[in-house]
C-alpha cells in the first residue's frame, strides 16, 4: 500500500510520513500540489491525504486533478477548519474529513478501512474525538 | 376590573415623559423627541378637527346676520305700509265723509246751526274720530258751528290753515293747538255755492284717534312708530324723540310717497328705520310716517340662539380636544413603546453581531492554531514512536531539532492567541487613541492565511506620518472587521483588496477598502444597508453586517458611501474625524 501526504505544513507532513513508516504504511510527501500531481503521475497511489486549505490550490480541487490521473484513488481529507463546508465544489458524500490535530492511529485505521473495503461505507466508522467536528 | 382599569388608563398617560435617557440606546431610536411629537400630533389633530367647525361656524354667523338683516328690513317696511295706509285710510274716510255730507245736503241746510249739529251727531256714530264741524264762508266766516267749544261767529280768514284750504278741494292740516289748547287736526272740503263763491266744510279731529291707530301697529318695546311734519316737528308723541311737537333733526325733502328703509344708529344703538310721505292728491297729508326699530331687540332671538349654540359649540370643542389629547397620547405611547423596543432589540442585535463577528474570526484563528498543534502532536508522536519502536537509531541532535520544532509551533500558537486576545480586549475599551495602520493590519492578520490560500492581493497604504484617531476604538474596529470580511467574501481567487487611508483636511480621514470581487447590482446598493437584507440565502446570513457598520460609522460622526459595479469590484469610503466629539453618539 502506497499513499501520498500533501499539505503546506512541512513538519507535520514530514512527521506523519515518518511515523506512517515505522508503522509500514509507505507514505510520500508533498508540499504543494503541483508537487503531488507530479509524484502522482509516475507513482499509484492507493490513498491520498490532502489538506483542504493550501496556497494556490484547495484539496478538494486537487482531488478532481488527482483523480482523473487515478480513477481508484481514495480520499481523506485533514483540515484546520473544526467544520467542513460540504457545499464547496469537489467534495463528496463519501469522502473522508479529519481534523488537526489527530491521532496516527485513526488515520492508518481510516486508511486501512478504505483500501480493504474497497469502498467506504459512510458511518461504518467509530466516531473518535478527533474524527467529530470540533 | 380594578388592574383592566389601571392597564387601560396607563395607555393614555404619557409614558414617554419618564423616558430615560441611556447613550447606548439613544442612537437607535427612530424618533428623539417624543414630547414634541405629542404636541404636535395634539396640534395638527386639532387644527384638522376645528379649522372646518370653526370656518362653518363663522359662516353660519355670517349667514345668520344678512338673513336677519333682510328680515329685518322686510319687516319693517311691511309695518311702515301697513301703518302708512292705516293713516291714508283714515284719512280718506273723514274727508270723503264731509264730502258725502256736503253732496247729501247743500249749504243752505249746513250753514243752519240746528242741523249741523244733527249731522254731527251722525258723523260720530258713523265714523267717529271727530270733535266738531263748521261751515265757512269765502271770508272766513264762520257761518255754523257745531261742537263743544262755543266758536260761532269766529272769524279764520287769517289763518293759514283757511288761506290753504281755499286753494284746494281737500285740506288736511298739521297737527296744532289753535283757540282751543288741545292738539287736533284741520280737515276741510271746499265746494262751491250756486253764485260761484266757496264755502267750505271744516271737521277737527282729534289725534287721540290718530296715535290709537299708530300704537295699534306698535309691536314690542323696541318700535316706534309716529308722525313728524316737513320741519321736523312731531306731530304724534314718539318714544325716542320726544312728545308731540318737539322738534327733531329728521328732514326728509324727497317728498317721495315710497316707503324708504335706512339702517343706522341712534344714541349708539343700531336700528332700522323706514318713512314715507302720506301725500296723495285727494289726501293731501303734511305728515311723514316713521317707523324705527332698534335692532339689538329685533335680535334678541338670534342672540339667544347664538349664545346656546356658543355654548354647544364650547363643549364640543373641549369634547375634541379632549379626545384628541388622549388619542395622541394613546397613539404616541404605542410608538414610543414600539420604538424603545426596537432600540433595544437594535442594540442586542448589534451586541449579537459584535458577537458572531468574533465567532467569525475564532474559526479563523482555529485553524491557525490547529496547524502548529497538529506539527506539535505529530513531532511528539514521533518522538514517542522512537522509544516505542525500539529498533529505531535515536540521536540527540534529532531530538533537539523535533523540540525546536515542538517549541516553534508552541510560539505560533502563543502569537495568535495574544493577537485574538489584544483584539477581543479592544471591543471592551471606548474612547481612546488609535493608530489606524495598527487596527488594519491587526484585523488583516486573521486573514493573513486565507489570503495566502486564495491568493487574494492585500494592499494597505496610509501615508507617514498619519495622524493617531481619537476615537470609539471598538466600533471603529468592528467597522473594520465586517468590511474586511465582507471583501473578503465578495473576492474570488486572485482578487485585490486595497485599503487606501489620505487625510482629506485636520479634522478627518478618510478609508477606502476596495476589492475586485462580484460587485454589488445596482437595485441591491440602496438596500444594503437595511437590516436583515441579505444575498447570502444559503449561507450564514444575518443580514445585519452592512446595516450596523452604516450605524457604527455614523455614531462615530462619520459617513458611509458604496460605490459598485457588478463584476468589477466594490469600493466603500468611510469618512472619519480625527477626534471624534464628546458625547458624539448621535
Amino acid at each position: 500500500m502506497k499513499i501520498i501526504l500533501v499539505d503546506d505544513e512541512q513538519k507535520f507532513v514530514n512527521m506523519l510520513a515518518k511515523r506512517l513508516a515505522l508503522r509500514g504504511i509507505e507514505a510520500d510527501v508533498a508540499y504543494t500540489g503541483d508537487e503531488a500531481i507530479k509524484k502522482a503521475a509516475s507513482t499509484a497511489y492507493d490513498v491520498a491525504v490532502l489538506d483542504i486549505k493550501m496556497p494556490g490550490i484547495s484539496g478538494t480541487q486537487l482531488k478532481k486533478k488527482l483523480h482523473s490521473l487515478h480513477p481508484n484513488l481514495k480520499f481523506v481529507f485533514v483540515t484546520g477548519h473544526g467544520a467542513v463546508d460540504k457545499s464547496d465544489e469537489g467534495t463528496a458524500e463519501n469522502d473522508i474529513y479529519l481534523s488537526k490535530p489527530m491521532d496516527i492511529e485513526f488515520l492508518i485505521e481510516t486508511i486501512e478501512e478504505l483500501t480493504q473495503a474497497g469502498e467506504f461505507v459512510p458511518g461504518s466508522l467509530t466516531p473518535q474525538t478527533n474524527g467529530r467536528d470540533l | 376590573m380594578l388592574k383592566f382599569s389601571q392597564s387601560f388608563l396607563k395607555s393614555f398617560w404619557p409614558e414617554f415623559h419618564k423616558h430615560k435617557h441611556n447613550v447606548h440606546l439613544d442612537s437607535f431610536y427612530t424618533f428623539t423627541d417624543y414630547r414634541y411629537l405629542w404636541f404636535m400630533s395634539i396640534f395638527i389633530l386639532a387644527l384638522t378637527a376645528l379649522s372646518p367647525i370653526g370656518l362653518a361656524t363663522l359662516i353660519y354667523y355670517q349667514l345668520i346676520e344678512t338673513s336677519v338683516d333682510s328680515d329685518l328690513n322686510h319687516r319693517t317696511k311691511q309695518l311702515t305700509s301697513a301703518a302708512k295706509s292705516a293713516v291714508t285710510f283714515f284719512m280718506e274716510e273723514r274727508l270723503n265723509a264731509l264730502t258725502f255730507t256736503v253732496n247729501e245736503n247743500g249749504y243752505k241746510e249746513l250753514a243752519d246751526n240746528t242741523r249741523l249739529t244733527d249731522i254731527l251727531k251722525n258723523l260720530k256714530l258713523g265714523f267717529g274720530g271727530l270733535t266738531d264741524l263748521s261751515v265757512l264762508d269765502a271770508d272766513g266766516n264762520q257761518v255754523a258751528y257745531a261742537g263743544p267749544f262755543h266758536l260761532e261767529g269766529k272769524n279764520y280768514k287769517n289763518q293759514s290753515w283757511f288761506e290753504q284750504s281755499l286753494k284746494k278741494t281737500n285740506f288736511i292740516s298739521e297737527v296744532f293747538t289753535g283757540y282751543r289748547g288741545v292738539p287736533h287736526v284741520i280737515i276741510a272740503v271746499r265746494f262751491a255755492k250756486i253764485d260761484g263763491s266757496y264755502f267750505i266744510l271744516r271737521a277737527t279731529l282729534d289725534t287721540e284717534r290718530l296715535m290709537q291707530i299708530l300704537s295699534s301697529y306698535k309691536t314690542g318695546d323696541y318700535a316706534d312708530i309716529f308722525l313728524v311734519n316737513q320741519e321736523g316737528i312731531l306731530q304724534t308723541p314718539s318714544k325716542n324723540y320726544g312728545d308731540i311737537f318737539a322738534t327733531t333733526e329728521l328732514i326728509f325733502t324727497d317728498g317721495s310717497d315710497e316707503i324708504e328703509i335706512k339702517e343706522t344708529t341712534l344714541n349708539g344703538k343700531p336700528i332700522i328705520s323706514g318713512h314715507s310721505f302720506i301725500s296723495r292728491d285727494m289726501i293731501p297729508t303734511p305728515f311723514i310716517l316713521m317707523v324705527v326699530k332698534e335692532k339689538a331687540g329685533m335680535m334678541q332671538f338670534w342672540q339667544n340662539m347664538i349664545i346656546k349654540f356658543n355654548w354647544i359649540m364650547g363643549a364640543s370643542v373641549s369634547l375634541t380636544i379632549i379626545v384628541i389629547t388622549f388619542a395622541s397620547t394613546f397613539m404616541v405611547n404605542k410608538l414610543y413603546r414600539a420604538d424603545k423596543a426596537k432600540a433595544e432589540t437594535m442594540m442586542q442585535m448589534e451586541q449579537s453581531q459584535q458577537l458572531a463577528s468574533i465567532g467569525q474570526l475564532a474559526a479563523g484563528v482555529a485553524h491557525e492554531i490547529n496547524n502548529p498543534l497538529a506539527v506539535i502532536n505529530q513531532t511528539a508522536g514521533y518522538m514517542k514512536d522512537l522509544f516505542s519502536f525500539k529498533d529505531e537509531p535515536r540521536n540527540d541532535d534529532e531530538f533537539a531539532e523535533y523540540i525546536d520544532s515542538i517549541l516553534d509551533a508552541v510560539d505560533r500558537c502563543g502569537t495568535i492567541t495574544r493577537q485574538l486576545l489584544g483584539f477581543v480586549r479592544q471591543f471592551d475599551v471606548k474612547i481612546k487613541k488609535i493608530n489606524l495602520g495598527k487596527l488594519i493590519s491587526q484585523v488583516l492578520s486573521f486573514h493573513k492565511k486565507e489570503a495566502e490560500y486564495r491568493r487574494i492581493n492585500v494592499t494597505v497604504s496610509i501615508p507617514e506620518p498619519f495622524p493617531e484617531l481619537e476615537t470609539d476604538s471598538s466600533k471603529l474596529q468592528q467597522i473594520l472587521v465586517n468590511l474586511i470580511n465582507n471583501a473578503f467574501q465578495a473576492v474570488e481567487e486572485g482578487s485585490c483588496l486595497d485599503i487606501t487611508a489620505t487625510q482629506p483636511d485636520i479634522k478627518t480621514i478618510e478609508l477606502v477598502i476596495r476589492d475586485t470581487g462580484c460587485g454589488i447590482p445596482e437595485e441591491n446598493l440602496k438596500k444594503i444597508h437595511e437590516p436583515f437584507f441579505s444575498t447570502k440565502k444559503d449561507r450564514l446570513g444575518t443580514g445585519l453586517g452592512l446595516s450596523i457598520t452604516y450605524s457604527l460609522v455614523k455614531k462615530l460622526g462619520g459617513q458611509i458611501s458604496v460605490q459598485s459595479t457588478e463584476g468589477v469590484g466594490t469600493s466603500f469610503t468611510i469618512t472619519l474625524p480625527v477626534k471624534i466629539k464628546e458625547g458624539g453618539f448621535a
